[in-house]
Formats: structure tokens, sequence, C-alpha cells
């Protein structure tokens, strides 16, 4: 992860490479809590998504100027700062959007993924590798939290963004948190076989944080 | 001396910097929200008692988990139409903010979920209009909430039981205060229908 990788792989690294939730396995807990459903994963990922990149992008213009003895405080109020500020603009001009995903956003100053890339990137790198870096691993968080929500949806409700496409309800449980370790787990194996099979991947997880 | 200086003093100007962005925020945001959150208000009620056309006053407040609420009455030409009444119960993960509104009658015409914290694709399915049209047309002693097919009184979401509960037990109460203060007509019979 040195400044010599081009962006674009930088990008797909979040995405593929080290995918937040399948494969650096960090955040787990929201991927679980939301994902009973496609739009709750939808919206958190994009909130996500947009605190990521802030986040990466202010500790990358700071990181001369924070104390490494200090540096997780900093980094943790860096990410409360940016969730507090977007809470308050998006209650005052998007009320709609608020409506919806207002729920989510003040959970995000926890997120051990956030904190996790100021620290093994945006605090090491420049400005533009961090921002594109945000990027990447928001939008790969996002794609897991929809992969995640299609599969626990459609099997828990027999629906897909509410909309009812089973009559019946296939797999209750799947919508219970215990479903989102199931659906967790049969997805980082499966993703994990296409990658050996298919791509000559040595697959693999990451190890195991909140 | 010197270290403790040179450790604190980047940390103490990061929060100061923050504490500066966050209340300038605030500062900014918090006229146009509350102008916002005021007018949802009035829709929201107005919803509640379409039929009204006086505009909807609050007639007092009153105390339901520690906390105040309004109620109102809805007016038409003077005539009363509709009582609505603030109220919250206790979800799973949150007091869940409500708006009830009963017909001269006494009997529930409306419930609309204004607030709450649930847990999302669980305790959210309260929110459902599946859900919420069980109150309608319901009278005091018949809110009740059954685990299981009634078409009586109130049924659970499978799920969802303590968020099916606070809405209840918020509904319930709301609407007992409603029928202790305009009620007295019509007592002997919402207790007729006791099951």
């Amino acid at each position: 992860m040195s400044n010599d990788v081009s962006l674009g792989r930088l990008f797909k690294n979040g995405v593929f490479g080290e995918n937040p939730v399948f494969r650096l396995a960090l955040s787990l807990c929201p991927a679980v809590a939301v994902t009973s459903g496609v739009k709750n994963g939808f919206l958190m990922g994009v909130a996500v998504l947009f605190v990521m990149t802030m986040t990466n992008v202010t500790v990358s213009l700071l990181r001369k100027f924070i104390n490494p003895k200090v540096r997780i405080p900093s980094y943790v109020f860096i990410t409360a700062t940016w969730v507090t500020v977007i809470d308050q603009v998006m209650s005052a001009y998007q009320r709609a959007v608020y409506k919806e995903m207002g729920l989510y956003i003040m959970l995000i100053v926890a997120f051990a993924i956030i904190l996790s890339r100021a620290e093994m990137f945006a605090s090491k790198n420049k400005l533009v590798p961090s921002f594109v870096d945000g990027v990447g691993m928001g939008v790969g968080f996002l794609l897991a939290l929809m992969l995640l929500g299609v599969f626990r949806e459609f099997l828990g409700k027999g629906s897909l963004w509410g909309a009812q496409i089973l009559p019946a309800k296939p797999l209750l449980i799947m919508i219970m948190p215990t479903g989102g370790f199931f659906a967790m787990g049969l997805m980082m194996g499966w993703l994990n076989w296409i990658d050996r099979k298919f791509f000559g991947g040595t697959g693999g997880g990451g190890g195991g944080h909140h | 001396m010197k270290d403790m200086i040179k450790i604190t003093l980047p940390l103490v100007a990061i929060f100061v910097v923050a504490g500066v962005i966050m209340s300038m925020t605030y500062q900014r945001t918090y006229p146009v929200r509350f102008q916002a959150e005021k007018k949802e208000k009035e829709e929201a009620l107005k919803e509640m008692a379409p039929e009204a056309t006086d505009p909807i006053k609050p007639a007092g407040t009153w105390t339901i988990n520690n906390k105040p609420y309004e109620y109102y009455q809805a007016t038409a030409g003077g005539r009363p139409v509709a009582s609505i009444a603030e109220t919250a119960g206790k979800g799973y993960s949150s007091f869940i903010k409500m708006l009830v509104s009963l017909g001269p009658d006494m009997k529930i015409r409306d419930v609309k979920v204004l607030d709450m914290n649930e847990t999302p694709g669980l305790g959210d399915q309260v929110l459902e209009k599946s859900f919420l049209d069980q109150f309608k047309g319901k009278a005091l002693s018949q809110i009740v909430l059954i685990k299981g097919e009634t078409k009586e009184n109130i049924q659970a979401v499978s799920g969802a039981t303590y968020s099916s509960r606070g809405v209840t037990n918020g509904v319930k109460d709301a609407v007992q205060m409603l029928v202790d203060k305009y009620g007295a007509g019509i007592k002997v019979a919402t207790q007729g229908v006791t099951k």
C-alpha cells in the first residue's frame, strides 16, 4: 500500500481485494444489524461512504500535525465531527432523506472500518490516494451491505427493496440477527470459493473485529 | 513537561477547531431545522383531522413516561370533530413518539408514528400500514396486544413484539387520557364492548 500503486488499483482494492466486510471482516456489527433489507443496507452504505471519504481526507491533511501518541482520539474526534455535521445539515435541508437515514448516521462514529482506514492508510498517505482509498472502501462496504441485504431480505421476507416478490416468507430467521451471521458466513465462503476457482486467489478473510 | 505540551496542544487544537465547526453548523442549520419540524408537526396534526376547518390548537399538556406531551382539540366551525394527543411508548430500543386521534365517539381514527429508533428491519415494521391500521375504529377496551391472529384486538408484528407493545401502550395511555377528559358522555358505550 505505498504511493506508487495506481489509483484505479487502489479503488479496486477497496471494493474487491480488501473488501471491508468480506475480506477485512471489519464493522461486522453494523453489517449484521442493518442488512435485514436492501434499502437499509444501501442507506447505511451511502452514509458510511460519505463519512469514510471525509475522514480519510481530513486525517491525510492533518497527518503531520497529529501526534502519534494521541492519534486514536484525534481520528475518533475527526470522525465524530463529520458525522455531526452531516447529521445536522441533513436534518435541516434533506428532511425526507434524513427520516430514512437519521437512524444510521450517528452510529458511524464507532465503526471500526473508519478508524482502521484512518490508521492504516490515511495517516501514511497523501491526500489523493487517501481520498481514493476512502471512496473505494466506502463503495466496497456499500456493495457488501447491499449483497447481504438482497440475500437476507429475499429469503427472510420474500421481498426486495420493500416490494413483495414471493407470496410467503421462506426463511424468517434470515432477517433476525442470527440469520445475519449465517448470511455473512455463507457469503464469505462463496466469495472465497469463487475467488479460488476462477481468479486463482488464495481466499481467506481477515481477523475479526466489531 | 515539554513532551506533555507537545502531545496535548495538537489534540486540544483539533478538539477546539472541531468544536467550532460543529457549533457553526448547528447555528446555521438550527433555524432551518426548527422551521421544518414545526411545519411537519402542523401538517401531521392536519392529517389526523382532515375535516377540521379551524386551526388545531393545543388544549393542554399531559405526562407520560415522566415527559410532558400536548393534546389538541380539532374543531370545524366551533364544533369538535376530533381529539388528538401526542404520546409515546417504550419500545425495544427507544421511545416511540406518536400522534393518536379520536373521533367524538371516542374511537380511534388514526395513529401516526412521529419518531422512533427501533431496530431497522425488525422493530421498524411497526411503521407498516398493516400494523397501524389495526388501531382504526377501535375503542379503549379493544386496545390489547395479542401474539397471534385477531380482528377484535391488536395483532403484534412477529419479530417485533417489544416495538408492537411500545406502540400499543402509548396509544392506550393516550386514549385513556382523552376518554377521561372528553369522553364523559359516552363512557358507558365504550365499556359496553368489553370482551
